[in-house]
């Protein structure tokens, strides 16, 4: 397992959700990524969150919100613990994400310390559609640099297991 | 009195608003719920091959996409006129028995356990899965990890992904399972019965023992007297893959069982200018606005529900299970007599997770599981199909119209929470009953206690499929009747 993840969330299928599918999307088709990192899509809520955070030293999660403070497009940025909530919360579990890092910690699951989030303020997050909205898709090519920049900053060396991989 | 429009909202900043209107004797005159809905779902299904529709509508829903999956599969089935082989129908059942283990005890403990088992005058900080951890032990929170685990394991093996499950087909399912895949599955079966009973243990140490929780339960802000809608198998017991569709009355009374591809015959949409939610009611009683009793259409969908349609539980420990609820509730073993405490959805919800665990034990240990036979090509098109499962959260239906190509033409879907709608309407109007009071200032208590009336029926507003972080932001805004002023309002989470 890679220390290091790039989690891009979304739904593809619900027009600016499918915003963190766009990113990963480019970052895993363009030029190799460091080996200490990997970049995923997932379309996952609540606990199966946690799924993916177990085991990883550093985290980005990239993501929409609508704090409806800003445009459209605009790139947020937060460390866990800064996090207002969105609509998006609303999975039957509403397991928060901070309280689902701490569940695993306390359950002696090796979470990561820090966990940063990237999100763009979207637009509209009701419409069954495909295709994210203008404002949104054109916030794509800057999230990817900020990513870029992200992981070049959390170069994590891997540890090597007994296998010596 | 001024007259007050409340707009539906064409955008809400993402977060559920509840509406109250307090008279000036401080009784409440009205309650008013929005929240945002995914829209244009028809628009988004035409043109798609309706096959398409099992894989699509799972990510819809990131939290129950395994009976998306399966309503779409069976509509399909229907569309195309074709039976799945029985090999095909127990990999089915068996996957989707593992997910509802997998996913009532995320519930259970995560979500309702804060209110069943903590109790709603808990701090805050308290009322969550830490909270329920800290009362049932960090050996608890353990196993709920290793449960979940297991009914994903059971999805990869038949669904052939986590999560998002890929292999239902209409006409039967893709993948078949091998003898070692079998074994493990056996062993996962043996797994989950062993923590259902673990959390019945959990139901009688932490929540029975207390009297003050189960008069909570049984306390009025929380009941509503109204019909009871679940699937049932040939013999009367729950069945969340298949069966017919049956109605129980307020006391308890048959009021329909019917084929789901005749459920417009029985159940019709109700629209409030306010709001985009609609509110499903039982076509032959009628529409009679947000009240209970036998001479309103509203029914709930809901685990309790399926318990009072019911004769029972297919598997033992279920059963027992179905009968001890029944007897701590009603003083009728039998089950005869519904349980409409809406509290109460959570101790139904184990009664469900033993019967899922069971039947995941039971249906891997089936030989056929391992068969070929699991797919019927279809030969012909009748172009017209309904699917209904029980959803963890109700009763869900998917229904597709197509041409003679099998592209869609039409869809309609009715989601386990849009059943709900009206009692979770309801059941907060009587939370708020019981706790705002003109003058004086909404507290954190006062909020938890009206959100605590529509956390038990798990609502899946929205059907988002990730979380950052987590919480349902609402706003409770309080006006004046007569001018429509707004006196008082909180927020929480947003």
């Amino acid at each position: 397992m890679k220390p290091v993840l790039v989690l891009c969330l979304g739904n593809e299928y619900i027009s600016d959700d499918g915003f963190g599918p766009a990113v990963a999307a480019r970052l895993n088709t363009g030029s190799e990524l460091p080996d200490y990192v990997e970049v995923l899509g997932a379309a996952v809520a609540g606990f199966n969150l946690l799924d993916h955070l177990a085991g990883r030293q550093r985290v980005l999660i990239v993501d929409t919100i609508r704090t409806g403070k800003s445009a459209p497009g605009f790139l947020h940025h937060f460390s866990l613990g800064e996090l207002a909530p969105t609509h998006h919360l609303t999975t039957s579990h509403q397991i928060s994400l901070p309280t689902a890092l701490e569940f695993g910690r306390r359950l002696g699951l090796a979470m990561p310390a820090a966990v940063d989030v990237l999100a763009v303020e979207a637009d509209d997050l009701e419409t069954l559609r495909e295709g994210l909205t203008p404002s949104v898709a054109e916030a794509v090519d800057q999230a990817v640099l900020e990513v870029g920049t992200w992981i070049l900053e959390n170069r994590v060396k891997e540890v090597p297991d007994n296998n010596g991989r | 009195m001024k007259s007050i429009t409340i707009d539906p909202i064409t955008r809400l900043e993402g977060h559920g608003k509840i509406h109250l209107f307090v008279n000036d004797d401080g009784s409440l005159a009205n309650c008013y719920f929005q929240v945002p809905e995914l829209r244009g779902f028809e628009k988004f299904c035409q043109g798609r091959p309706v096959e398409e529709m099992c894989r699509i509508t799972t990510r819809i829903c990131g939290v129950c996409p395994d009976a998306h999956h399966l309503a779409a599969a069976k509509a399909a089935d229907a569309v195309y006129g074709v039976v799945p082989p029985p090999a095909a129908v127990k990999l089915r059942r068996l996957m989707y028995n593992a997910f509802f283990a997998g996913d009532h005890t995320t519930h259970f403990y995560a979500l309702g356990g804060p209110d069943f088992v903590c109790g709603p005058d808990a701090p805050p900080g308290e009322r969550n899965i830490l909270g329920v951890i800290a009362k049932v032990g960090i050996d608890a929170g353990k196993k709920v990890i290793a449960q979940r685990a297991r009914g994903q394991r059971v999805i990869e093996i038949i669904g052939g992904k986590k999560v998002h499950p890929v292999t239902a087909l209409p006409g039967g399912m893709a993948k078949r399972v091998t003898k070692e895949e079998q074994a493990e599955m056996i062993k996962i079966g043996a797994e989950m019965v062993e923590f259902a009973k673990f959390t019945i243990q959990i139901v009688n140490d932490v929540v029975l023992a207390n009297k003050a929780y189960v008069d909570m339960i049984l306390s009025d802000p929380y009941t509503h007297k109204t019909y009871n809608m679940g699937l049932v198998d040939e013999k009367g017991k729950v069945n969340f893959y298949d069966g017919k569709v049956r109605v129980t009355g307020p006391d308890g009374a048959k009021h329909a069982e019917y084929e789901p591809k005749n459920y417009l015959d029985y159940v019709a949409e109700h629209v409030e200018p306010y709001s985009y939610l609609k509110y499903p009611y039982l076509k032959k009683i009628g529409w009679k606005g947000f009240v209970d009793g036998v001479d309103s259409g509203v029914y709930k969908a809901t685990p309790l529900s399926r318990l009072n349609a019911s004769d029972g539980m297919a598997t033992p420990l279920a059963q027992a299970e179905y009968e001890r609820f029944y007897e701590t509730l009603t003083k009728d073993k039998s089950g005869k007599t519904p349980v409409h405490a809406t509290l109460a959805t959570h101790w139904a919800r184990v009664v469900e997770l033993v019967y899922a665990s069971e039947a995941t034990l039971e249906l891997a240990r089936d030989e056929e599981i391992t068969s070929d036979q699991i797919r019927i090509i279809p030969e012909g098109i009748v172009g017209e199909g309904v699917g209904i499962v029980e959803a963890p959260r109700g009763t869900l239906t998917h229904h597709y119209k197509t041409d003679k190509n099998g592209i869609v033409t039409e869809a309609n879907l009715i989601v386990g929470t849009t059943n709900n709608n009206a009692p979770i309407t309801m059941s907060i109007k009587r939370a708020a009953e019981g706790v705002i009071k003109k003058g004086v200032q909404i507290t954190e208590g006062m909020l938890n206690r009206i959100e605590m009336a529509f956390r038990a029926y798990d609502p899946c507003f929205g059907c988002a499929t990730h979380s950052l972080p987590g919480q349902m932001p609402l706003e409770v805004i309080v006006h004046d009747t007569t001018t429509g002023e707004v006196i008082n309002a909180q927020r929480r989470y947003c």
